[in-house]
C-alpha cells in the first residue's frame, strides 16, 4: 500500500518535469528547424547575408536593408515610448490616488492587448492617411509611420512593468527620504528612479523586444520594398522595409533559396530577440535579489 | 507738455500702474498665466490631431497675452520677491514667446525638403502647432515657480503637470483606436454579418467562418497549453529544488515568451506543415506553443500566493504532496491560473501571424476535420485590409476589427475580472 503510494508520487513528479521540460524542448525544436531550413541561405551567402544587395533573380539574399529599416523603426517607436512609458508609470506608481490606479492600470493593460492586426488596420485608415497630408509626402507608407504604430504599442508594456518596478521600491527608502525634508518629487527623481533603474531597463528592452519582433501591424503601414533610402535617415521615404514585415511580405510568394533566406531573416530575429528577453530577465532578477537582501 | 518730458511721464505711468498696491494679487496672476499657457498646450496639442492651422491672429493674440501676463510676474518676481538669479529663465521665456508672436506667422504654408532629396514637408500649421504645445508646457512650468516662491515645491508642481499631460497622451491613442471602431463597426454588425458566408471578396455577406475558426483555434490552444503550463508551474514552485535544472527551465520560457509570433509562424511552417498540411492541427500547435510561456507565469505567480505554513500543514496531518498540491495549493491558486491561462488565450485569439501560414486560408469553406484549413477573424480583418480600395470592404471591415477586439479585450476584461474578484487573501 505504501509502496504504491511512493511509486504513485514518483510518476507525478516525473510527469510535471516532463512537462516543464517541454519548453526547454521546444526552443531547442525552434532553433533546430528554422536554422536547418535557413541553413543552405547561410551556406550560399555567407556573411553577405549581412549586406545591403537583395537580388534574388541573381542569387543576391542581402538582408541588410531590412535589418537597417528594423533599427530604425525601433529608435523611433523608442523615442516616443521610453519617455511616456516612464512618465506614465510615475504617474500611476507615485502620484495618482487608488481610485484612478486602479482604473487606469487595468485601461492600459488593455491597451497592451489590442491584437497588432487592428493597429495595422488602424494605421492604413487613419495614420497613413494623416502623415501622407500632414507631411505632404508621396504617401503615406513610411518608417515614420512604422515608428509611430510600435511606438503607440510599446507605450503600455513599458508602463505596466515600470510601474511594478517602482512600486516594488521599499517604503522605508522612500520615508527615509520625505523625513529628510525632500519633496514627493525630489524623492520620485533622486531616490525612487535611481532604485528602480534596473527594472525600468528591463521594461525598456521588453519594450524594445517587441517593437523588433512586431509584424503585422508594421508590415502594413510600409512599402515593404528591400532597401535602404536615399538619405538613410529619410524617414519620409515610401520604400523600406523591416526583418519580420519582409518575411511576412515575401513568404506568401518566395520558392528555392529566397525561402531559405528569409528563414535565415527569421533565425538572426529569433537570436536578436532571445539575447533580449534574456537581459531583460537578468535585470529583473537583479532587482528582487537587491529588495530581498534588503 | 514738453515732447522731452514723455518718456518720463511714461515712466512714471508705468510705475503707477505696476504700483505694488495696484498689481493683482499673485495668485490671479499667477493662475491665468498657468490658464492660458494651459489653452495654448491644448490648442496645439488637438491642431496637431485634427491638421487645421488656428490663424494668424489668434496665434498672435494667444502668444502676446502669454507675454504680457509673463511681464507682469517678472515684474513681480523682481520688486516683490526680489528673485534676480531665478527670474532670469522667466526672462528668457518671455522673450522667446514675444519673438515667436512676431516670427510664427512670417513662415511659409510650406517647408519643402527637397534640397535634402526628401520628398516631404513641414507644413505651417504641424510647426506651429508642435512650437504651442512647447511654449504652453513650458509656461505652466515657469508660471508656478513664483507661485510657490520658487521653492522646491515648483519644480514638484510642474513636474506633475508635464507626468498629467502624458498621460493624456499615452491615453489618446487608445480613446481614437476604441472610439473609431466603435463608432463605425457597430453599424456593420447585424445578425446577418455574424451568421452569412462570406460574399464577394468580403464586401457583403458575413463571417461566420472566421468566427468559427477563431472559436476552434482558441479552444484547441487552450487544450494544448493550459495542462501543459499549469504542470509545468507546479513542477516549477512545488517539486524543484533550486539548480541548473530550474533555471534553464526558466530561462526557456523567458526565451519563448520574446520570440515574435511571425518566427512561430515560420516554425510550423517548417514542422508542421509538412506533416499535416495547412491545417487547424498545424494552427493550434503553434498557437499552443506561443501560449504556453504566458499560462506558466500566470499559474507560477498564483501558486507562490499560496503561503508556505498551508502546505505544510496539510503535510502534518500525513498527505502526501500530491494529494496536498491536489487538495490544498491548486483550490486557492485556482483564480489567478485561470487569469493567467484567460490571458495567453486572448492574446492567441487576435494573433494572426503564427496561423497565417500554418492554418487560415481566405474563404476556407467550413472544416469537417483537424486536418483542414479555416478562416479566422484576424486573418480574415489583414485579407480586408489589403482589399481596401480595390473592392467596397470597408464597413466590413471595420465591423470585423470591431468583434475582433471585443472578443480579445472581452477576454482579458474577464481575466482582470476574476483575479480582482477572487482574489484569495492569505
Amino acid at each position: 500500500m505504501l509502496l504504491s503510494r511512493k511509486i504513485k508520487e514518483t510518476i507525478i513528479k516525473n510527469i510535471f518535469f516532463l512537462s516543464a521540460a517541454f519548453s526547454i524542448l521546444i526552443i531547442l525544436f525552434i532553433f533546430y528547424f528554422l536554422f536547418q531550413q535557413a541553413f543552405p541561405a547561410f551556406q550560399h551567402s555567407g556573411l553577405d547575408i549581412f549586406g545591403t544587395n537583395w537580388n534574388p533573380p541573381e542569387g543576391k539574399y542581402g538582408i541588410g536593408a531590412a535589418i537597417y529599416g528594423t533599427i530604425i523603426v525601433t529608435i523611433g517607436a523608442m523615442i516616443i515610448a521610453i519617455p511616456l512609458g516612464i512618465a506614465g508609470a510615475i504617474f500611476l506608481s507615485e502620484l495618482a490616488p487608488s481610485y484612478l490606479r486602479t482604473t487606469l492600470k487595468p485601461i492600459i493593460e488593455l491597451l497592451a492587448g489590442i491584437p497588432s492586426i487592428v493597429f495595422g488596420f488602424i494605421g492604413i485608415i487613419l495614420l497613413v492617411g494623416y502623415l501622407h497630408l500632414t507631411f505632404d509626402m508621396l504617401s503615406g507608407y513610411s518608417y515614420l509611420a512604422g515608428a509611430l504604430i510600435l511606438g503607440i504599442m510599446a507605450v503600455p508594456i513599458i508602463v505596466s512593468m515600470s510601474d511594478d518596478a517602482m512600486k516594488a521600491v521599499p517604503r522605508e527608502i522612500k520615508e527615509a527620504s520625505l523625513a529628510l525634508g525632500a519633496t514627493k518629487w525630489q524623492t520620485i527623481k533622486k531616490v525612487i528612479m535611481p532604485t528602480s533603474i534596473s527594472g525600468i531597463s528591463a521594461a525598456v528592452i521588453l519594450g524594445i523586444g517587441r517593437a523588433v519582433g512586431e509584424t503585422m501591424a508594421v508590415s502594413l503601414v510600409l512599402g515593404n520594398i528591400m532597401k535602404i533610402p536615399i538619405p538613410p535617415w529619410n524617414i519620409f521615404e515610401s520604400k523600406g522595409t523591416t526583418v519580420t514585415s519582409f518575411i511576412v511580405t515575401e513568404m506568401g510568394e518566395s520558392s528555392g533559396l529566397q525561402t531559405k533566406a528569409l528563414f535565415a531573416s527569421a533565425v538572426i530575429l529569433f537570436i536578436i530577440v532571445a539575447i533580449m528577453s534574456i537581459s531583460s530577465n537578468i535585470l529583473k532578477q537583479r532587482v528582487q535579489k537587491k529588495f530581498k537582501g534588503g | 507738455m514738453q515732447i522731452k518730458k514723455i518718456p518720463q511721464y511714461v515712466l512714471q505711468t508705468l510705475k503707477n500702474t505696476l504700483n505694488r498696491e495696484n498689481l493683482p494679487p499673485k495668485k490671479v496672476l499667477c493662475y491665468s498665466s498657468i490658464f492660458i499657457s494651459l489653452v495654448a498646450a491644448l490648442l496645439g496639442f488637438f491642431s496637431t490631431v485634427f491638421s487645421f492651422y488656428i490663424g494668424d491672429i489668434q496665434l498672435q493674440i494667444i502668444l502676446i497675452t502669454i507675454g504680457v501676463l509673463f511681464c507682469l510676474l517678472i515684474y513681480y518676481s523682481l520688486i516683490k520677491l526680489h528673485k534676480r538669479k531665478e527670474s532670469i529663465s522667466l526672462i528668457i521665456f518671455t522673450c522667446i514667446v514675444f519673438f515667436l508672436a512676431y516670427a510664427l506667422p512670417l513662415i511659409p504654408p510650406k517647408y519643402g525638403l527637397q534640397q535634402f532629396e526628401i520628398n516631404a514637408a513641414f507644413l505651417k500649421f504641424m510647426i506651429v502647432s508642435i512650437l504651442l504645445v512647447i511654449v504652453g508646457i513650458f509656461g505652466v512650468s515657469f508660471a508656478m515657480k513664483p507661485l510657490y516662491n520658487f521653492t522646491s515645491k515648483s519644480n514638484q508642481s510642474s513636474a506633475y503637470f508635464i507626468l498629467t499631460f502624458s498621460l493624456l497622451l499615452i491615453l489618446y491613442p487608445l480613446v481614437v483606436i476604441i472610439g473609431n471602431i466603435m463608432i463605425n463597426g457597430l453599424g456593420g454588425i447585424s445578425w446577418d454579418f455574424l451568421t452569412q458566408d462570406v460574399i464577394k471578396h468580403g464586401a457583403q455577406g458575413g463571417i461566420n467562418h472566421a468566427l468559427f475558426g477563431t472559436f476552434i483555434v482558441t479552444i484547441g490552444t487552450a487544450i494544448i497549453a493550459i495542462p501543459l503550463g499549469v504542470a509545468s508551474a507546479i513542477y516549477l514552485i512545488e517539486y524543484a529544488k533550486a539548480g541548473p535544472i530550474v533555471r534553464i527551465i526558466r530561462i526557456a520560457a523567458d526565451i519563448l515568451q520574446g520570440i515574435p509570433s511571425i518566427v512561430f509562424g515560420l516554425f510550423g511552417l517548417a514542422v508542421f506543415v509538412p506533416i499535416f498540411g495547412i491545417s487547424i492541427l498545424s494552427g493550434i500547435l503553434v498557437m499552443g506553443f506561443m501560449t504556453l510561456p504566458i499560462v506558466i507565469r500566470g499559474s507560477e505567480e498564483a501558486l507562490l500566493c499560496v503561503p508556505k505554513s498551508i502546505r505544510e500543514g496539510s503535510y502534518a496531518v500525513g498527505a502526501t504532496k500530491w494529494q496536498t498540491i491536489r487538495r490544498v495549493v491548486l483550490p486557492p491558486a485556482l483564480p489567478g491560473i485561470i487569469t493567467g491561462a484567460v490571458l495567453g488565450l486572448g492574446r492567441a485569439a487576435g494573433e494572426t501571424a503564427p496561423i497565417m501560414f500554418t492554418a487560415s486560408i481566405f474563404m476556407a469553406p467550413f472544416p469537417t476535420s483537424v486536418f483542414e484549413p479555416i478562416q479566422s477573424l484576424s486573418f480574415h480583418l489583414l485579407q480586408l485590409t489589403k482589399y481596401i480600395g480595390a473592392y467596397p470592404v470597408e464597413q466590413n471591415a471595420w465591423a470585423t476589427a470591431l468583434l475582433l477586439i471585443g472578443i480579445v479585450l472581452g477576454m482579458n476584461a474577464i481575466a482582470i475580472i476574476v483575479r480582482e474578484k477572487y482574489r484569495v487573501e492569505f
